[in-house]
Order: C-alpha cells, then sequence, then structure tokens
C-alpha cells in the first residue's frame, strides 16, 4: 500500500516559553515533529514493512522544517515533499486541509494518513477537513491499525469504547500516540535520510484558490494560563497524614 | 435576529452534561444579544431527551431519530449535521467536544466552508463572528482567537459553562432522515469495550486517577477501594494504559480527556504537562506521591509525600469512617 503521512514542525511544548506582551515567543531551537505525526509514520512503516508498499511524508513549511522532514526519512520513510512556505503566514488547520488538498488532486495513494492534532494547538482538524475536502471515507483517533484485504481496519478510541472500522481505500486516518513508540532513527537510518529524494513544491505551483488560503480564524494574543497555587504539602507518619487529609477534604474543601 | 444552534451529544442512553452546559450559555448568549437558541438532537431515541432539552431556554428543537445513529458513524452523523444545517441556516453552531465531534468537525466545516475553533474554554459574540479562548501548548497557555463567517463552528470543553435551566415551550421540529446502507463509506464491525455502567470521566464528580506508581496488583487494589469508598470514577495516566493495565478510554491528559471534577485525587502520578493540561480544571486536587519533588505537587491543594502502599489503607479507613 501506498501511503501519504502528513506531517508538522510544532514547537516543543516542554521548552521554555515565553510571551512578551500578547506576543509567544517560541524557543525556536526546539521545533520538533508533531509526536501524533511520529507515530502515524511510524504505523506506516510498521504496516507497509509487513505488506509491502511505500511511505511518503509531505510537510508544508518554511526552510528550516527540512529537519523535519529528515527526522521522518531517517525513522525509514522513502520519500518527502516539502510544500515550501515563508511560514510568516497567518495559517489555520482550514488552510493546510486546502493545501494538502490541493496537493492530493491528482496523486494516488491508499492511504493518508494525519496526526489526530498537533500537538502545540490541540486543534485536531485538519484531519477529517482534508478527508471531506477529498471525499475520503475516514476514520479519527486511531489507537491501533491493520490491513486487511486491502481494506484498513481502524481502532478508534470513542468517547467510551473503541470501535473498530473498515475502510476500503483509498481512505485516510488520523493518528494518536497511543499507537506505538515511534523508533529513534538508527545512525544508518539519519546517514540514508541525506540520500533519499526530498521534493520541494512551491506553494504557488498548487493553485490553491486565493479565498481558502485567507485563514477564517485568527488569534488575537496569548495569556499566561492562570496557574494554580500549590497548596499544603503533608509529610510525616503516613497514618497521621493520610488521616489528617482526609479531615480536611471533609470539613475543609467540602467535597466528601 | 439570528439563530445559535447546540448540539445535544447522547452517550450511553443519556445527554452529555457537556452538552447542556453549552446550550446554557448559547441560550443566554442568545438572550443577551436578541438572537434565538435552538438545538438538535441525532440520535436512535432523539424524541426521547427532547423534554430534557427543553428546560434550557430553547426555542426550537430539532430532532432526527434513526437506527443508524445507535453507535457513533462520521458518514451519517455529518449527512444528519449538515441536514440540520441547511434547516436552521444557524448563524454558531455549537458542540460539547467529545469524541464524537472531533470525529465530525473539521469535516463538517470544510463541507459548510464555515469558521471553526475547537476545544475552547469560553466562546463570546462579537462583531461579525465569535472571540474565544483556546488551551495550547499543553495547556499551559490561553490563546484569544476570533473566528469571522456566515457560519461559525465552536466546540467546547467540558466543565468550561455551569449548567442553567430557563424553561420555554420550544417548538419541536422532527426532521425527515434516511440514510442508505450504499451511503457508508466505511463499515463499523464492532464496539469493543463501551464503559456501560461505569461513571463517565468527563462528568465524574470524584475521579481517583492511578500513574505508574500504582501499576501493581495490589496497587491496582487500592484504587479500586478508594474510588469505590468515594463513589468516584478511575482515570489513568499514561503510563498505565500505554502499559495495557488500564483501559485507554481512561486516560486522562492531552492525548486523553480532559475532565473537571469536584475531587481529583492522583496517585502515583508524577505530573507531566500532558497529563496536567486534562485536570487542572479539578476544583479539589490531592496528589500521593513518595517524590517530595515531584511537579504534580506544583497543583495540588493537598500534597501526601508518601508511599502510596503506605498511605492508601489509612486514607480509605478514614474517609469510611467520614462517609458513616
Ligand atoms: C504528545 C503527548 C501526549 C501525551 N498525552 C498524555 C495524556 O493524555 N495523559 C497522560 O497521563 N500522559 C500523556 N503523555 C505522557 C506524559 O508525558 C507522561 O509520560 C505520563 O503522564 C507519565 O505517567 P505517570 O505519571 O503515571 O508515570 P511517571 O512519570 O513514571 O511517574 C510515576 C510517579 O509515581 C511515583 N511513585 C512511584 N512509586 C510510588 C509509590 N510507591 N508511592 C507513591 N508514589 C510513587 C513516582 O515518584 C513518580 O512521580 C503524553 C506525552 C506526549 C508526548
Ligand atoms: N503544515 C502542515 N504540513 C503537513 N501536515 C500538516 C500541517 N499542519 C497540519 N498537518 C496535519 O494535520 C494534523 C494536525 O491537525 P490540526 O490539529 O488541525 O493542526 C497534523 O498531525 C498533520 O498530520
Amino acid at each position: 500500500m501506498k501511503f501519504y503521512v502528513c506531517i508538522k514542525q510544532v514547537p516543543d511544548v516542554n521548552a521554555p516559553i515565553q510571551i512578551k506582551g500578547e506576543e509567544l515567543i517560541q524557543d525556536t531551537n526546539r521545533m520538533i515533529l508533531n509526536a501524533y505525526d511520529a507515530s502515524a509514520v511510524e504505523e506506516a512503516l510498521v504496516l507497509t514493512e509487513k505488506h509491502g508498499g511505500e511511505v511518503e511524508v509531505v510537510l508544508i513549511g518554511p526552510d528550516k522544517a527540512k529537519e523535519t522532514i529528515r527526522k521522518a526519512l531517517a525513522m525509514g520513510a522513502q520519500k518527502a515533499t516539502h510544500i515550501q512556505t515563508s511560514g510568516d503566514e497567518n495559517y489555520d488547520s482550514s488552510t493546510y486541509a486546502s493545501i494538502l488538498a490541493s496537493f492530493f488532486k491528482d496523486k494516488e495513494y491508499d492511504v493518508i494518513s494525519c496526526g489526530k492534532q498537533s500537538q502545540d494547538t490541540d486543534a485536531g482538524l485538519t484531519g477529517s477537513m482534508l478527508a471531506e475536502l477529498l471525499n475520503l471515507p475516514y476514520a479519527t483517533n486511531a489507537v491501533g491499525l491493520e490491513i486487511e484485504d486491502n481494506q484498513l481496519v481502524v481502532k478508534r478510541q470513542g468517547d467510551t469504547g473503541q470501535e473498530m472500522i473498515a475502510l476500503p481505500s483509498p481512505c485516510l486516518v488520523t493518528c494518536s500516540n497511543d499507537m506505538n513508540e515511534p523508533r529513534i532513527p538508527s545512525l544508518k537510518g539519519i546517514m540514508q535520510s541525506k540520500r533519499k529524494p526530498m521534493e520541494a513544491v512551491e506553494l504557488s505551483s498548487l493553485d490553491v484558490e486565493e479565498d481558502n488560503l485567507a485563514a477564517k480564524t485568527t488569534v488575537t494574543g496569548y495569556q499566561e494560563k492562570p496557574e494554580r497555587e500549590a497548596g499544603k504539602k503533608f509529610e510525616g507518619e503516613p497514618d497521621d497524614i493520610a488521616a489528617e487529609v482526609a479531615q480536611l477534604l471533609d470539613t475543609e474543601a467540602n467535597v466528601i | 435576529m439570528s439563530t445559535i444552534l447546540t448540539h445535544i451529544a447522547i452517550s450511553d442512553g443519556k445527554i452529555k452534561r457537556s452538552s447542556l452546559e453549552v446550550l446554557s450559555h448559547c441560550t443566554q448568549l442568545a438572550n443577551d444579544n436578541g438572537h434565538q437558541s435552538e438545538a438538535v438532537i441525532i440520535d436512535a431515541n432523539a424524541s426521547q431527551y427532547v423534554d430534557d432539552v427543553k428546560k434550557y431556554g430553547v426555542s426550537k428543537v430539532y430532532v432526527i431519530e434513526d437506527p443508524i445513529f445507535k453507535n457513533h458513524i462520521n458518514t451519517p452523523l455529518l449527512k444528519a449535521l449538515t441536514t440540520v444545517m441547511e434547516q436552521a441556516d444557524p448563524y454558531i453552531f455549537a458542540f460539547a467536544s467529545t469524541e464524537g465531534t472531533k470525529d465530525i468537525l473539521g469535516a463538517l466545516a470544510a463541507n459548510q466552508d464555515a469558521a471553526v475553533l475547537s476545544d475552547v474554554s469560553e466562546f463570546n459574540l462579537i462583531d461579525g463572528g465569535i472571540s474565544a479562548k483556546r488551551p495550547v501548548m499543553a495547556a499551559k497557555i490561553l490563546s484569544s482567537n476570533e473566528a469571522k463567517a456566515d457560519k461559525i463552528l465552536v466546540s467546547v470543553r467540558s466543565g468550561s459553562y455551569e449548567l442553567a435551566e430557563n424553561e420555554t415551550d420550544g417548538e419541536v421540529v422532527n426532521i425527515d432522515f434516511s440514510f442508505n446502507e450504499s451511503e457508508l463509506k466505511a463499515t463499523l464491525r464492532e464496539v469493543i469495550g463501551a464503559s456501560g455502567d461505569k461513571i463517565d470521566l468527563s462528568e465524574a464528580e470524584a475521579i481517583v486517577a492511578a500513574g505508574r506508581g500504582a501499576k501493581d496488583e495490589e496497587g491496582q487494589k487500592l484504587i479500586n477501594e478508594l474510588a469505590e469508598t468515594l463513589g468516584a470514577a478511575i482515570g489513568a495516566s499514561r503510563a498505565l494504559t500505554e502499559a495495557g493495565i488500564m483501559d485507554p478510554s481512561l486516560q486522562i491528559g492531552q492525548t486523553g480527556k480532559v475532565v473537571s471534577p469536584q475531587l481529583y485525587i492522583a496517585v502515583g502520578i508524577s505530573g507531566a504537562i500532558q497529563h496536567v493540561a486534562g485536570m487542572t480544571n479539578s476544583k479539589v486536587i490531592v496528589a500521593i506521591n513518595k517524590d517530595p519533588d515531584a511537579p504534580i505537587f506544583d497543583v495540588a491543594d493537598y500534597g501526601i509525600v508518601g508511599d502510596l502502599y503506605k498511605v492508601l489503607p489509612p486514607f480509605i479507613e478514614e474517609l469510611k469512617k467520614i462517609k458513616g
């Protein structure tokens, strides 16, 4: 099967974050492959290693996002497409979905994989938008994937249980990081990644309608989330502190 | 006068409280701004929930009842949602941010060429659209957002608004709906491990959450006993769902669920930002951890530093006494 995995470069949420005024200053030295996309790449690699096929990654982003593409290639993806942007656009999920839809219009594939959400914005919209724009059957929040008789069998995490859904190809799936543990690229993988094909595509060559490149949503500012105050810490004899806290939950916090 | 429409999610034969929270807010917005608040119920037994929805100040309730909605399947749900959007012509269409919503929100927005903001913690009307706050960067930061368009979709985190009853004699509109099996692009083969009688985490008043520190059988036994004593739902960190010790639907955090109970007890959980992202809206947080420097203590109202195997038995004993 031919897999296209849509990958995004995101700031590491663990990096120190500063807000200056209402701007978010992201430590650009810590840009990473979106964790959910790393799981999507991993799963596509596992499935193609088992059933044959090819994994190609697609990324929309500025020049510095190339390192993220290299990471996916070093993990084992065979090819990459880099849809180039300046990086200072005001894009939202629907803009990315529109660009990806134009890119996929004349492509052949069995499965398009996305992450279930971006780790920095948690929007979780691009995947199902893209499926709708391409009129593909889809499933989101996959925690397991199998190939059976040319169908993609998705185990998705629903509200209460897991739903097993069979999708005919071509189809689209969005992946949870609960699916697997993405491999760490080996030294050999890193060396090989440098020789793997990375095709650069100009955004203008994709003929995305002007209207669709204008985001319908904007971020107008950022604020530090009001932090919870750390409360009381109890140390000492387990019997005593356990009883004390239980009492306080009843008499002070009123939650028993 | 425009329409603010709220989707009413049904789960395990009950209206999701988070939908009614959203509806309460939407009715308030409609009343304050001269709009009308309407709701839509899409379910195999949709009509049986109408009376409860009418308690929340709606001028109309759209009902789409069809056996296909017994389980969540995205194709028929999308068809039903587009049908109701054509009929109700909402300016704003609001949802509770459930897994069911997350599955279709982007597709519906693309289909309707609507602006969309997902998983907001608050939203309000502004000129030409809405403003909203969203937690980002693993909920360390709040971003302010605006969406401006003729149609706007928004999904709201559970626990963001209080329920506010406001009985009106809303009109009930049954929408004809048919769905042909051949329109199903995908097949739902089975649903595994639906919780049934278990307490829904996103609505629970009390939650006992277990982490790697409580991974063995003895730890699990203590967790169960504590939850039973308090009538609490059980949740877990990723360390335990990943190891297959706890059901994946119990995961709380960035990948898992966002919860907002009155009482949250984190047992043997370190407090990684991705876990904390899902639970800081709890009213009272208790942490039990043997590492005094564990980050979970930074967000806990009551931090018990100690070995959970030594702390939980007397803790449970005392709670049992209080409960009498
Ligand atoms: C993109 C992404 C999304 C994620 N989403 C989630 C999510 O939704 N939910 C989530 O939980 N995690 C999530 N994670 C994982 C998260 O980063 C942590 O790895 C995870 O929360 C750790 O679980 P833990 O606290 O149980 O385990 P650990 O970090 O291993 O902590 C175990 C704790 O137990 C304590 N302990 C051990 N023994 C005892 C004892 N006998 N008595 C008392 N205390 C004891 C230890 O001191 C330690 O603090 C995500 C990660 C990524 C990258
Ligand atoms: N710039 C991008 N390039 C490639 N894929 C992207 C891009 N942005 C989003 N995606 C895909 O959409 C998913 C996230 O969607 P969202 O949460 O809506 O931002 C990611 O996991 C990717 O699979």
